[in-house]
């Protein structure tokens, strides 16, 4: 290659900036009006007025969480506190024999202390050697444990957000995800988590945000409901307080 | 640009459809479980009207300011430390995506499902340098073996069954595979696994592009779409340029109508909101990410007020599990990548060849149930019209039928020509009618008469009767209600007004 | 206050009863309908087609028949549909514009007219039968006319309303459609009467007499005796 990869993509870039002038300029002009520089009124933002005011209480937020996750097929535990969480995770690490255990890099979850607890079971805490492939770690854990940022209700979903800590795989590759859910992180609606993103901005933006609302399916085939194509087959949503 | 597109008209591709009792079974099942899921979650959901209201405006304004919005979501992505490139048409964007993988140095690409990818046929231009192209989508998988193009834009292989499936499936296992959805989907898990961790590059669609921060978002429920956003060394998303919204806010409206409008789920498994590659110390994300807005017809549709709705459309699928030719034909008989009633409008007007692609506008009985399911109400029925309008101002129309539509004019144009029609008609028919109705299968009446009988004409029409029924009804006159008298009043009062005060149209309905 | 009958073609040629049948009844409410006799048709299959020139000639006749009526009622909501189409043919004209916008104000499709301005549900129409419905595309989706013939039928004694399974979904006639795509159309109306043998109804009910006859000509084609009328022709002959 005679030109250094950095040289191409500046390259790419130079050819690009000149590309978007043409490019918003021919959209202006088809729309007929002079380039837009200025932000637009946007009279229309978001949901519906009507929509904005809804509002679970706690104990519907948690029967509408634990009805939708069900429905599509996840599990969902109601715990008390996180010594409870611990049992039900070593429970079930035992009932499954799971060899192989992923664990975000998170206070709540070192506190579990997973690795003392699970005796047969490899647990590997994300991003904590800078040597390891932590993709291929995700990919062959049998259990990924994960906290989750947000839930809602309305939809039975959590959301999972990226950081060094926090890798993306955890939540995707293994076979079980476990997700706990702190229940002052249950919004009703969608729209609540949403605009946390809008008022955090572009630059506290994490590359990577993920709404998770059950184990991974698929109807291509003959419309037959098959679960765990690609991502976790089997995922427990842990509610706990 | 239609890969598959074998016959040369939309009937003759319809033919081969209507023969095919299994496809119809199959897609007839598949659109009736899809738009009864729809049915029940808006009805679940409620004041769906207005969720579809909403929907509609946040397109409209910003496909209004998609110059603004546009390069908004650019300089953000840029920001973002994305490689944002443009692409004016299919070439261009192939062009790119070839010169990353070459950079790249690529042997693999593993892709979730894409239309705007199958819009490129970009495949083809990938093997064409050695660089094999996986689509990791189910659905997408099965018809890449296949050899096909997917008929239907949320569920691809509609049109397969699960021997077929488990045929294809064992070919690339080398050993039989039982035709069992479980196992069969256990294979593709596990074959796909080892690709999604060797493949140097990742290759999504995108949803929607979030112009205020940069982002984009992608809706999935198999994970495949995360696998190839997280996993491969360098990402490479394909983006029409009008998938924008302005922010995260509006992305609830979109969240609200496209997964209950294509399958009749709350969410998809999975919405996934990408801002940018790998942060510095992240240990998963792609370390280097481009985005490449292509136009490929699209900016055609801008300011021209009878099409420029078509940027709204969300690829929902909705309008295919509504159509009853869709049910009747599947996706391959509309001979582009994109079928049902969005693709008989979307194809031409990408293309910009009305002459060539408008057998497919006649495929539709105009029947509007596509614009009622449409979640942002986009008038497809009214834009079918228009596509034959222009075909026909464009002087590309049958001129078979133009000869009779001049007829229609002339007789139609005068109430005392449509009498004397209507006189010869009576006449003429007594050659072919039978016990009270018309059978033959020759002349225009053949292709009505080989699925019903034609009913003959009464010996009076209703302007023969007209004086006599006046006469009598006359004589027996009866009083209007006060009340349904004053609220016809007051209609018309009302109408009055509003024509004063330049409201034009609907008065009621 | 002057009230015209919108008749149609398929109604005018073919089916004269409906249009009797719907003049009658709404005597018995001292409706007193004028019928101008330069109507032709309302312009569709030549818009439909995309000959809106031709379309526009049509159209103009309509136009200028109710040019002076209060009220235009016709017993097809596609033909009223139609004259929805007005505003658009004539968008580039302000002269004919306006009398396009001020004729689709004031037309109304029979079940419309009933419910909306004469504020009748119930006819006191009796007829023991068992009745299916199919609601026309056009009717419905681009007039909305969709709990008018509802309210109409299950006000009728001794009916028995049974729902047509996939009642919504299109009889496949979409006028030139059904000759030009004639396999597809074909197809359509075969299951929408397969459709309708389901529901085991002695008579099925319309407010569209081009679906009608679609629907009736695959029927009559099977050898199928299911009865096909018009709601205004089931309301008078109930009330007779």
């Amino acid at each position: 290659m005679a030109d250094t990869h950095k040289q191409w993509l500046e390259k790419l870039e130079a050819n690009s900036r000149t590309k978007q002038e043409q490019f918003m300029n021919d959209i202006a002009a088809k729309l007929r009006h002079p380039r837009m520089y200025e932000k637009p009124q946007h009279p229309f933002r978001g949901a519906p007025d009507f929509w904005n005011t809804f509002e679970w209480t706690e104990e519907e937020r948690i029967k509408g969480f634990t009805e939708n996750f069900l429905s599509v097929g996840g599990h969902v535990a109601r715990l008390q506190t996180m010594e409870d969480v611990k049992a039900y995770i070593v429970n079930k690490a035992e009932e499954m024999s799971a060899k192989y255990v992923v664990r975000q890099n998170e206070p709540e979850l070192a506190a579990l202390d997973l690795e003392g607890s699970l005796a047969e079971s490899q647990v590997s805490v994300w991003n904590t050697d800078a040597d390891q492939y932590w993709r291929a770690r995700a990919a062959e854990a049998d259990f990924g444990i994960v906290m989750a940022d947000h839930a809602v209700a309305y939809t039975g979903s959590v959301t999972v957000l990226s950081s060094p800590e926090k890798g993306r795989s955890v939540s995707l590759l293994p076979t079980v995800l476990i997700i706990i859910i702190p229940l002052e992180r249950l919004k009703t609606r969608l729209g609540e988590v949403l605009v946390t993103f809008d008022e955090a901005g572009r630059e506290k933006l994490p590359a990577g945000i993920h709404f998770i609302s059950g184990p991974s399916r698929s109807s291509d085939i003959e419309n037959d409901l098959t679960i765990g194509v690609h991502g976790p087959g089997i995922v427990y949503a842990l509610l706990v307080g | 640009m239609a890969g598959s597109k074998t016959e040369a008209t939309v009937k003759a591709r319809a033919d081969l459809a209507l023969n095919d009792e299994f496809l119809r079974k199959a897609v007839r099942f598949t659109t009736e479980r899809l738009r009864n899921g729809k049915k029940k979650a808006t009805d679940e959901h409620g004041n769906w009207e207005e969720w579809r209201e909403r929907g509609k405006q946040i397109r409209l304004h910003t496909i209004a300011h998609l110059d603004y919005y546009l390069n908004l979501f650019v300089n953000n992505a840029r920001a973002n430390g994305v490689h944002v490139h443009f692409a004016n048409n299919a070439e261009e964007a192939v062009g790119l995506t070839l010169d990353i993988a070459e950079h790249a140095n690529a042997k693999s690409v593993v892709k979730s499902k894409s239309m705007v990818s199958e819009e490129l046929h970009l495949n083809h231009a990938l093997e064409s340098i050695n660089v094999e192209a996986v689509e990791t989508d189910l659905g997408e998988y099965i018809i890449q073996l296949a050899g096909e193009m997917p008929s239907h834009i949320v569920i691809p292989a509609i049109h397969k069954n699960r021997y077929q499936i488990a045929d294809l499936l064992s070919k690339e296992a080398g050993y039989t595979l039982p035709p069992d959805t479980t196992a069969l989907a256990g294979f593709v898990r596990k074959k796909l696994r080892e690709k999604f961790l060797e493949a140097e590059i990742g290759m999504t669609g995108c949803n929607f592009a979030i112009a205020e921060t940069g982002s984009m978002v992608l809706f999935e429920n198999e994970g495949n779409a995360r696998m190839v956003s997280t996993v491969p060394k360098t990402q490479i998303t394909l983006m029409g340029m009008e998938r924008i919204i302005p922010s995260w806010s509006d992305l609830e409206v979109m969240a609200t109508l496209l997964p209950r409008s294509a399958t009749g789920q709350k969410l998809t498994m999975y919405m996934s909101g990408i801002t940018g590659p790998r942060r510095d110390k992240d240990a998963d994300g792609p370390d280097e990410m481009h985005i490449i807005i292509i136009d490929n017809g699209r900016s055609l549709q801008l300011g021209d007020p009878e099409f420029q709705e078509l940027l709204n459309c969300i690829r929902c699928g909705a309008c295919l599990n509504a159509c009853p030719v869709y049910r009747h034909i599947g996706g391959h008989a509309y001979g582009s990548t994109y079928s049902g009633p969005i693709g008989a409008v979307l194809t031409p007007s990408l293309n910009k060849n009305i002459a060539e692609w408008d057998d497919i506008a006649n495929a539709s009985s105009l029947c509007g149930a596509c614009y009622e399911a449409c979640p942002v109400k986009i008038p497809l029925h009214d834009m079918l019209v228009y596509l034959r309008r222009r075909k026909v101002e464009s002087g590309n129309g049958s001129k078979i039928e133009a000869i009779g539509m001049q007829g229609f004019a002339t007789v139609m144009g005068n109430s005392s020509r449509l009498g004397g029609v209507l006189r010869l008609g009576k006449l003429g028919q007594k050659l072919v009618v039978r016990s009270g109705v018309i059978k033959t299968k020759l002349g225009p009446l053949k292709g009505w008469n080989t699925y019903r009988v034609t009913p003959s004409l009464p010996k009076e029409s209703f302007r023969d009767r007209w004086d006599t029924l006046d006469q009598e009804l006359k004589q027996g006159l009866k009083q209007m209600e006060p009340s349904m008298q004053n609220r016809m009043e007051e209609l018309v009062r009302k109408r009055e007004q509003d024509e004063k005060q330049g409201k034009g149209g609907h008065g009621h309905g | 206050m002057k009230v015209s009958l919108f008749i149609t073609c398929l109604s005018d040629a073919l089916y004269p009863r409906v249009g009797e049948a719907m003049v009658r009844l709404l005597a018995k409410y001292g409706v007193t309908l004028e019928f101008p006799t330069v109507q032709t048709c309302c312009g569709q299959p030549a818009f439909n087609s995309g000959y809106w020139k031709e379309a526009r000639d049509s159209a103009k006749t309509i136009l200028d028949a109710f040019e002076d009526s209060d009220f235009v009622i016709s017993p097809s909501g596609s033909c009223t549909g139609m004259i929805h189409h007005y505003p658009k043919l004539f968008e580039d004209d302000p002269v004919m514009l306006k009398r396009a916008n001020r004729l689709q104000s004031k037309s109304f499709e029979f079940t419309q007219f009933m419910v909306q301005v004469l504020g009748v549900t119930d006819v006191g129409a009796s007829f023991p039968h068992k009745v299916t419905y199919h609601p026309s595309c056009h009717g419905s989706r681009i007039l909305g006319v969709k709990a008018e013939p509802l309210a109409l039928i299950q006000n009728v004694k001794g009916l028995e309303l049974v729902p047509l399974p996939f009642a919504e979904d299109c009889c496949g006639f979409g006028g030139t459609f059904a000759v030009k795509m004639a396999d597809i159309s074909g197809a359509m109306v075969t299951e929408k009467v397969d459709h309708v043998l389901e529901t085991e109804a002695e008579v099925l009910v319309g407010l569209d007499m081009a679906c009608l006859l679609n629907i009736a000509g695959n029927l009559r084609y099977r050898n199928e005796p299911v009865r096909v009328m018009h709601l205004a022709e089931l309301l008078y002959e109930g009330v007779k």
